[in-house]
């Protein structure tokens, strides 16, 4: 029935965990086995749906928009519902739809004080459906709507669910991400004004991201292109969150209850980069060039930041929030090389960061359970006392510091690669010195989560845990929610290529602009072909 | 010497009755109202509950007629030539029987019914105008030239009678509370409202300054009326005093236009300016600057915003409702009007002006509002800002900026009405609980009416599928359209200070724990202000999903001069 | 300067001359008077009678109530006054008009009356 996927599948699989979230607005707030029994089906229908994309997408043409939806929305403001899936979506969609039942699996016996978890699971459902509809938006007004509709709900985790100074971070999360927002949604307008049509010199007056895409700012003055970028620039970089915006994101997570950090670190941080190669960098090439190594630099200086804000942490959950800075930073530099393998990489990076980091909070929650500490000095010998939890987070952590064989590897490595070369007019020398300095970045990455490792997991266990009852393995649930994490580590890590051929063709789609209008490029696309077989 | 003056008759204006009726109903209403309630001053115990009742299907053939007199066909025409006579005429009784159970189930008062009424009368009338007369004949004039009634006035007519309807139902449950029982603040808006209506409508300078007297004295009195509470006072008194000083400083600019244009008609001023005749524009500027003043402080816009704070705070929080809706609303409407109407020409002058309003108004708006622990205080530096996004609409000056401040300006209303409406409830006998501690824990105790205050103070930060985020939207749109990037840029980043003023109250609603002695020990909340709480959040959501019909009305409700001829 | 501002050269000018004319003639008195303070002459005048209190006293409540219907009603005379004398230049428009103005004010009074506000208590 791929006439369902084509004509109302998008749309569905966007709202189903909305409907689930009214459905359950109807039943009383006692249920709660009902709530979360409906919060799972819905985020599962979502998942199912999400499969069957999977499988009905047509491969050989996964650089160019399928399953168009294109209906009329909001007129006055010209803004249509259009919605679509292609490679460099898909793999975000799937992340997504696939991370949330887990937590709600997680949820099942895990409801951070104060309870009320009929709240606390439809915020979950209301943000999942701000996520997938940010990645299936196809207009600029309806990203932007999808892109606010995933702060609310997070900000009222954090604000209701979270840790002590939950205020102070709850706050700080939304107005950094409102700021950035609010000057995107400038660019955005600017956009709308200024695009004219290449050919009949006509100003086009719309917010299709197709069409914006197509022209890739033709008619747009130099001078504006940059500043249009730069507010989107600012955007999308608070959400990544890129140097030196990141500030909002240790206390977030740190913060945040478990699933909250998850979702926070699995897919939220993905819109911002999404943002980037789909929206910034395809609709104005040029500003995009001029401002790449400005990217890169800021990217690199969250590499290393990071990684020394790492080794200054003292909390586990707060390291794992630095971590995240400098793995976004590996992403970033790749999207900032603008080319073919370099946005691949970040794509993969991306994935890659959302599952290893998505599973390490899960671990601090767990620890935190047991432990009621995170404080890394007071933890230890994890491997005796719960010798599978130990072995989960050293997994975690070996993928985590890219380890070759495991996910991790695919997203840091080619990211550096690529900046050996980055597309025509950007600086060769300057992307060069960046990638000294990222490499250097993944020492100190193995320096950091080692040290976690080793302080954490093994030695004796401190005597105020020796005999804890507390302090046991890992459970069912936990053992279900985080299996499937587990094994996409292993197996994206063995055959990268699942995720590359995908994304791939679409990246060069994307790029043709860059490309039509630079007339370089092609060599690093030709080559990053060749390599990855799409 | 009297009788030599000769006795030829006065040429009287010609009147278009229908085109006054909102306001006639209103203003007459009021009349009769208080004639009512000083002649008949207690109904006898047996009488009153039914009277009430019948008020409710009065009110629905009240409306009937209204729209039915407004326009040049009996209203629903249409819908009765499809149904049949028979089966319209029995469903208009049904509807009417249904109003009277509804007005039966509110539990209110003599007075508020009343006012209800009239309310929705006016604005059947207002919509039978703009739905029979002037789609079909386009703009007129009502008396003479000195009236119009066009879109724009039509529909900020609409704004001030939804306006009065909604607070009246606040009202009454407050007034019960604060045992202020009486027809006096029901009589006083509806004439307020009256003022607004020649206000949105005015052609002449001079019309306008009686539209705004009338509106201002009666909120005067509003602001002053809880006779108990001694920030009430101070609250009307400063108001006056500064709302008189205001009234002098637009005086005088109209007298300064006169003394440029030779007129007061914006017809004559317009048709004066852009002809070209003005050589020595130095008395025009002084006329521009005065009347900004003077409108800047009826729009409460910075720096001449100092009296709201205190008087925002001090007012009895329904009047406060009404302040920031409905006199806010005639204030944008009679800026609007003489600026682009009259003085259209000479935009290049007056507009830097209004820029450096707008500028000073958000950054005051916002900034000033994030250091208030008044709950009251706050919202009142937030309709500054809100001013100042509205008069961004305005530096626009052009047909998209029109569109955007109307539509701001209905937004806001229901924004603002809900806001302080649910501000009422909480507050307690004496206006007293409305401090940010006051509102801690309270969406444990009242969880409905705490998710209804996040929406709208949310819809007030903007965000998205809220009727807040649109009406930020077509104002930004404005600016970025009229290529003003430094104005939209500074928009946008009050707005994101002003989110903080927000979220810091949906905190305190959700996170802090209440304390043993909160004011607010859960009184029922009284059911007609339960109703336009929910009619207010109705249209927040509603046209936030959907805004497309407002908006539509928006930008079908342009202004437009006509000449005498 | 425009014509127009211009004549208001002239408005100006006689204010200040008028200014300079108080200030000399009340200088011109001061150079000229005999000036001999006592206690007795530096007292306020009122009528002969000793002055008692406080500069501030109250006067009674009620007297306001009156002297602001009777300025509402003394305002109706200024309006009144002219129409009545162009009677017949008006025609039924006029009298429909006064009728409705003395109709608004006359509510004012029933208002007042039963809010027992004629009463002197």
């Amino acid at each position: 029935m791929p006439e369902f996927l084509t004509d109302w599948g998008l749309l569905v699989i966007t709202f189903v965990p909305l409907a689930g979230a009214l459905l359950m607005m109807l039943i009383p707030q006692e249920n709660e086995e009902a709530h979360k029994q409906v919060s799972l089906l819905a985020s599962l229908l979502a998942l199912a749906l999400g499969i069957w994309y999977l499988i009905d997408f047509n491969y050989s043409d996964a650089g160019s928009l399928q399953y168009v939806v294109d209906e009329s929305w909001i007129e006055v403001i010209n803004s249509r519902l259009i919605m679509g899936l292609d490679g460099m979506s898909l793999p975000l969609l799937m992340l997504s739809v696939f991370v949330m039942p887990l937590v709600f699996i997680y949820s099942w016996d895990h409801i951070p004080h104060p309870g009320n978890a009929k709240s606390f699971l439809i915020l979950m459902l209301i943000l999942e459906t701000g996520m997938i509809g940010t990645f299936l938006a196809q207009d600029l007004i309806l990203f932007f709507v999808f892109f606010e509709v995933v702060l609310l709900p997070m900000f009222f985790m954090i604000a209701v669910w979270g840790g002590e100074d939950r205020r102070y971070a709850s706050l700080k999360f939304f107005l950094y991400t409102l700021f950035g927002s609010a000057l995107m949604l400038l660019g955005f307008l600017a956009l709308f004004f200024l695009s004219k049509d290449p050919t009949t010199g006509e100003l086009l007056r719309t917010f299709d991201m197709r069409v914006l895409s197509d022209v890739a700012g033709a008619g747009i003055v130099r001078s504006s292109q940059l500043l249009i970028f730069g507010g989107m620039f600012l955007g999308f970089g608070v959400k990544v969150p890129l140097f030196p915006f990141h500030t909002w994101l240790p206390d977030a997570h740190t913060q945040a209850p478990t699933q909250g950090s998850v979702i926070l670190a699995a897919v939220l941080l993905k819109l911002g980069t999404y943002g980037f190669i789909r929206i910034a960098i395809p609709m104005l090439p040029e500003a995009a060039e001029a401002w790449a190594p400005w990217i890169g630099l800021f990217a690199v200086i969250g590499i290393i930041y990071g990684a020394l804000g790492c080794l200054a942490q003292t909390d586990m959950k707060r390291l794992i929030a630095f971590s995240s800075v400098a793995h976004m930073g590996f992403v970033m530099l790749g999207i900032a090389t603008l080319t073919d393998f370099g946005i691949n990489a970040a794509i993969f990076g991306m994935v890659a960061h959302g599952l290893i980091t998505g599973m390490l909070f899960f671990i601090a929650g767990s620890v935190k359970e047991r432990y009621h500490t995170l404080e890394i000095k007071r933890l230890g010998g994890m491997l005796l006392q719960a010798p599978k939890l130990g072995w989960i987070l050293g997994f975690c952590v070996m993928a985590s510091l890219g380890l070759p064989g495991l996910a991790g590897f695919w997203g840091e490595f080619p990211a550096i690669l690529a900046a050996y070369q980055p597309a025509n007019g950007i600086p060769e020398e300057t992307f060069r010195g960046y990638m000294v300095i990222a490499a250097v970045g993944t020492v100190l990455a193995a320096g950091y989560l080692l040290w976690l490792l080793q302080r954490t997991a093994m030695g004796e266990a401190p005597e105020e845990f020796a005999n804890d009852p507390e302090i046991v393995d890992v459970k069912r649930i936990e053992w279900i929610a985080w299996a499937p994490f587990l094994f996409l580590i292993v197996l994206f890590g063995v055959a990268p290529g699942l995720i590359f051929e995908i994304t791939d063709p679409a990246v060069v789609e994307s790029l043709d602009n860059c490309l039509q209008l630079e007339g370089g490029c092609e060599g690093v696309a030709a080559a990053a072909q060749a390599t990855f077989g799409g | 010497m009297l009788a030599q003056l000769d006795a030829t008759p006065v040429e009287t204006p010609e009147i278009v009755w229908a085109g006054l009726l909102p306001l006639l109903i209103l203003s007459a209403g009021a009349l009769l109202l208080v004639m009512l309630r000083s002649v008949v001053k207690r109904l006898p115990a047996d009488v009153e509950p039914h009277l009430i009742t019948a008020i409710g299907p009065i009110t629905v053939l009240g409306m009937w007629f209204a729209a039915g007199l407004a326009g040049t066909d009996v209203p629903l025409a249409g819908l009765r030539d499809d149904m049949g006579e028979p089966a319209f005429y029995i469903g208009l009784a049904l509807v009417m029987v249904l109003a009277g159970t509804l007005v039966r189930t509110m539990e209110i008062g003599l007075d508020a019914a009343i006012t209800v009424g009239l309310g929705l009368s006016a604005f059947a009338a207002t919509w039978g105008i703009w739905d029979d007369r002037w789609q079909v004949t386009g703009p007129f004039n009502a008396i003479g030239d000195q009236f119009a009634v066009d879109g724009f006035a039509l529909l900020f007519a609409g704004v001030l009678a939804a306006s009065v309807v909604l607070v009246a139902l606040l009202l009454d449950g407050y007034l019960r509370r604060e045992s202020l029982d009486g027809p006096e603040m029901y009589v006083l808006m509806l004439l307020s409202a009256a003022g607004g209506i020649v206000m949105t409508g005015a052609n002449d300078l001079i019309v306008i300054f009686l539209g705004i007297e009338t509106l201002s004295i009666a909120v005067y009195v509003m602001a002053a009326m809880h006779n108990r509470r001694t920030e009430s006072q101070e609250a009307g008194l400063k108001y006056f005093v500064l709302g008189a000083f205001a009234s002098a400083f637009l005086l005088y600019g109209i007298a300064f236009t006169y003394g440029a244009t030779g007129s007061t008609n914006l017809v004559d001023i317009q048709i004066f300016l852009s002809s070209g005749q003005l050589v020595d524009n130095g008395l025009l500027m002084a006329a521009f600057g005065l009347l900004l003043v003077g409108f800047g402080f009826k729009i409460a816009a910075a720096p001449f915003h100092a009296w709201t704070p205190d008087v925002y705070q001090g007012a009895p929080t329904p009047v406060v409702a009404f302040m920031a809706s409905a006199v806010k609303a005639a204030g944008f409407a009679a800026l609007l009007r003489v600026f682009m109407l009259g003085f259209f020409s000479h935009v290049d002058d007056w507009r830097p002006a209004i820029g450096a309003l707008a500028v000073l108004t958000l950054i005051v708006g916002s900034v000033m509002a994030i250091v208030q622990s008044d709950v009251k205080r706050m919202l009142a530096y937030s309709s500054i800002s809100h001013a100042g996004f509205i008069l961004v609409g305005v530096h626009a000056a052009s047909l998209a900026g029109i569109n955007s401040v109307a539509f701001y300006a209905v937004a806001y209303t229901f924004l603002v009405i809900g806001s302080f409406g649910v501000l009422t409830v909480v507050s307690g006998v004496g206006d007293r609980a409305t401090s940010l501690d006051d509102l801690n824990g309270m969406a444990k105790r009242r969880p409905v009416l705490a998710f209804m205050f996040t929406v709208f103070l949310l819809a007030q930060a903007g965000v998205p599928l809220t009727a807040g985020f649109v009406a930020k939207f077509e104002v930004i749109n404005a600016a970025v359209d009229s290529e003003f990037y430094w104005l939209a840029i500074v928009a946008m980043l009050t707005a994101v200070v002003s989110a903080f003023l927000y979220l810091r109250i949906v905190l305190s609603m959700y996170l802090g724990t209440a304390d043993g002695d909160a004011a607010d020990l859960g009184d029922p909340i009284p059911k007609a202000a339960g109703l336009a709480i929910g009619i207010a959040f109705a249209v927040t959501v509603g046209f936030g999903i959907l805004p497309g019909p407002l908006s539509d009305l928006a930008s079908d409700a342009l202004p437009a001069l006509i000449g005498a001829g | 300067m425009s014509d127009y501002l211009r004549s208001y050269l002239t408005v100006g000018i006689f204010g200040l001359v008028g200014v300079a004319l108080v200030g000399v003639f009340l200088g011109l008195g001061r150079i000229l008077r005999p000036d001999h303070p006592n206690l007795a002459k530096n007292e306020a005048y009122e009528s002969g009678v000793e002055p008692t209190g406080d500069m501030w006293s109250q006067a009674n409540i009620r007297y306001y109530v009156f002297a602001l219907l009777f300025v509402m009603f003394d305002v109706e005379a200024v309006f009144i006054f002219p129409w009545a004398a162009r009677l017949e230049a008006y025609e039924v428009f006029g009298l429909i008009e006064m009728a409705i103005f003395i109709f608004i004010l006359l509510l004012g009074l029933i208002y007042a009356w039963r809010k027992g506000v004629l009463k002197w208590v």
